[in-house]
């Protein structure tokens, strides 16, 4: 399952691409990019877990940028 | 400005009255008295504009990053506090916040013009049940169900016209200002305005469907699909921070070691840290792509990815097909040959003796004549294919058709010179004169070749399954450089191969088709252009960029965007990395100072974000 994700508050290129990075690893995704420009985060991962991965995606975000947070 | 951009401007300016006060002091002798205890002094601006980076670095430290730019522009100014380069430090970071500030309004601007660009999602849809029409979601109107669409509001959905008639606003799809005019029947597509009058509409696609949905999604999803150069500037930027870290830690140690003087290599290894962060070139290179392609959208050219803006600047071989990409794709009276001088006359009677026929050949004469012949007023009226139709009417026996039905007839018309079909007319047994219908070239056709040509495309060919004599006139006309015929869809395939083998490594080519027909050599060539007909599946799936209204003269407007944009996103490569590498050699060496190494950093950043903002604006 593809889904698309405002975010808001993502400040920087490098803390973007971070944040993927880290998406990416959390378990049940398959792939993730964090859009610097237009804000959103693609995910790519296992419906059943859509839920679980968003919190831990939400969590990750914080912790590279305090003020950034995935819209749900 | 956003409320976080506000705060941090309140703090810039708060430490920038401080830091300038503390200045005065010290260049006036007034703070000699107080020897170390100066460092007590520029601590209190200091903390106030680098709070947010301690704590930001704090965070990194935790997660176990090392090579960050908060971290090591940290570690860069409290080293420059030790040897006592007090003013020195706060500069540096009151610069840095001025850069980043100034970094997020210029990023923020970018994104609201984009997101101007993308201003075709209609709010609401006007749902007809019954007598009541209610504002619902787009979402929720199924395939089949009737909504109104009022004079200035946004075509919701993809539907068919039942009532009404309007004029329709396309310009944020296609580019196009001329409105089209839509009456019932009419198929509407949604992102439009509607100009004048209101229109009911049964919908035929659900909004996931639509083309508003379609166009967002690939707009969106564009950025994802990275162009080589930009791939580049990804992997680049991971070992730049690095390996700038390693020169500055070797910088700190050896010489400092061999000569003894650590103060002086302190202070130059800073410079390098300072200078760390690749900042301008991952933002200011996605920036001038998304430019690009944004650039390009207004002008009704959809471009899918960085990866084909890309490729579409370096295009030296263009192939065209022609039926529906260079011609009209539909036939058209465009010669009117009367044997007596009357070519009204023989129009009419023409229409007359094909009106019974549902032939191409007919609909295009009966087109031209502009008026349908009354039931009745023809009998007799009898086809033969392969050759044409006679019939009596208008007290006349009338018979249309090729030589061959002439030939049949005993008559013999005189040769007429075209690659087109030509259509004789006789009544009565007298010959009366001929038509001649062609499938026109599109208007600007042969303008968008020149100035392709101008653009710096090498070569354009031309692909057809049409007979041999039609295809050479059109590429005689349009002074194309070779015209292949009477090809089968797979052998057109072939050619492509074939000119695809021919070309040099770094060239590359461009197939141009309607799409439809055409996906198997859209995908074999470097780069597939589709005539996206508006909203046209099959177009826009095959194609790496859409011509949303068919028009060939957005193909040069896209090279010479495509190519600007290269330009743009390369100056800025250069320039950043130019500027970083002479200044931490100017560094190395003990020439350059903290100021230059600010401008190095943020000031570099600033510049190469405005350059790439030209993307957007690019005509």
């Amino acid at each position: 399952m593809k889904k698309k994700f405002a975010m808001e508050g993502v400040d920087c290129a490098v803390c973007a691409e971070r944040m993927a990075e880290q998406i990416r690893k959390l378990p049940g995704v398959q792939n993730a990019s964090v859009n610097f420009l237009t804000q959103k985060l693609i995910l790519e991962a296992e419906e059943a877990q859509l839920e679980a991965i968003l919190a831990a995606a939400q969590k990750a975000v914080g912790r590279i940028d305090k003020g950034a947070r995935i819209l749900l | 400005m956003t409320k976080r951009q506000k705060q941090t401007l309140a703090r810039i300016l708060v430490t920038a009255g401080l830091f300038a006060a503390l200045l005065i002091l010290e260049k006036t002798g007034r703070l000699e008295p107080l020897g170390r205890r100066q460092a007590l002094l520029f601590l209190l601006p200091y903390g106030l504009i680098a709070y947010d980076v301690l704590f930001a670095a704090a965070r990194r430290i935790r997660q176990g990053i090392v090579f960050d730019e908060n971290l090591l522009m940290l570690i860069a100014t409290i080293a420059a506090f030790c040897i006592g380069e007090y003013a020195e430090a706060v500069a540096v970071m009151l610069f840095y916040q001025i850069g980043e500030l100034f970094q997020s309004v210029a990023v923020g601007r970018s994104r609201r013009s984009i997101s101007d660009l993308m201003e075709i999602v209609p709010a609401y849809a006007n749902l007809v049940q019954g007598d009541a029409v209610t504002q619902v979601d787009p979402d929720d109107v199924a395939v089949g169900d009737v909504i109104l669409i009022k004079a200035g509001e946004r075509v919701p959905l993809d539907g068919e016209v039942l009532t009404g008639t309007s004029l329709l606003d396309t310009a944020a799809l296609t580019g196009e200002s001329v409105p089209r005019r839509v009456s019932p029947g009419d198929a509407i597509v949604s992102g439009c305005i509607n100009g004048s009058g209101a229109l009911t509409v049964r919908v035929t696609r659900a909004f996931e469907d639509s083309a508003v949905s379609k166009i967002l999604e690939l707009v969106e999803t564009a950025s994802s699909k990275k162009a080589k150069t930009e791939q580049f500037i990804t992997r680049f930027a991971k070992i730049y921070t690095p390996f700038v870290t390693a020169c500055a830690l070797l910088i700190a140690v050896i010489p400092s070691i061999v000569t003894g003087d650590w103060r002086e290599w302190l202070q130059r290894a800073c410079i390098f840290l300072v200078i760390s962060c690749p900042c301008a070139l991952v933002i200011s290179v996605p920036l001038g792509f998304f430019g690009g392609i944004g650039a390009a959208s207004r002008r009704g050219v959809l471009v899918k990815g960085g990866n084909f803006l890309e490729a579409a600047a370096g295009v030296t071989t263009l192939v065209f097909d022609k039926t529906g990409t260079l011609t009209q794709g539909e036939f058209r009276v465009t010669r009117l040959l009367p044997a007596d001088g009357d070519e009204e006359t023989l129009l009419r009677l023409a229409a007359l003796a094909e009106s019974g026929s549902d032939h191409p050949v007919a609909r295009s004469i009966l087109a031209a004549c502009g008026e349908t012949p009354q039931a009745g007023a023809v009998s007799e009226w009898t086809e033969t294919p392969g050759e044409g139709v006679e019939a009596l009417a208008a007290g006349q026996r009338l018979a249309a058709g090729n030589a061959k039905l002439m030939a049949r007839l005993v008559i013999a018309p005189p040769q007429v010179e075209t690659a087109g079909t030509v259509v004789y007319l006789a009544a009565d047994g007298q010959y009366r004169g001929a038509i001649v219908i062609e499938d026109a070239i599109k208007d600007g056709a042969a303008q968008a070749i020149a100035d392709l040509r101008a653009a710096g495309v090498r070569q354009c060919v031309m692909l057809s399954g049409d007979r041999q004599a039609a295809a050479q006139a059109v590429g005689a006309q349009l002074g194309l450089d070779a015209v292949h015929a009477e090809l089968l869809p797979a052998e057109k395939v072939g050619r492509v191969e074939m000119l695809l083998a021919e070309k040099g490594p770094k060239d590359i080519l461009g197939y141009v088709g309607d799409g439809i027909n055409d996906a198997p050599v859209l995908m074999r060539a470097d780069l597939g252009f589709a005539m996206g007909s508006l909203g046209s599946d099959a177009a826009i799936e095959a194609a790496d960029i859409v011509i949303m209204d068919d028009d060939l003269r957005r193909l040069p407007t896209v090279v010479r965007i495509a190519r600007k944009t290269m330009r743009i996103v390369r100056e800025n490569i250069w320039f950043a990395l130019g500027v970083k590498l002479l200044v931490m050699l100017l560094g190395a060496l003990g020439i350059a100072n903290m100021w230059m190494a600010v401008f190095a950093d943020v000031g570099v950043s600033v510049l190469a974000i405005l350059n790439a903002m030209r993307t957007l604006r690019i005509k």
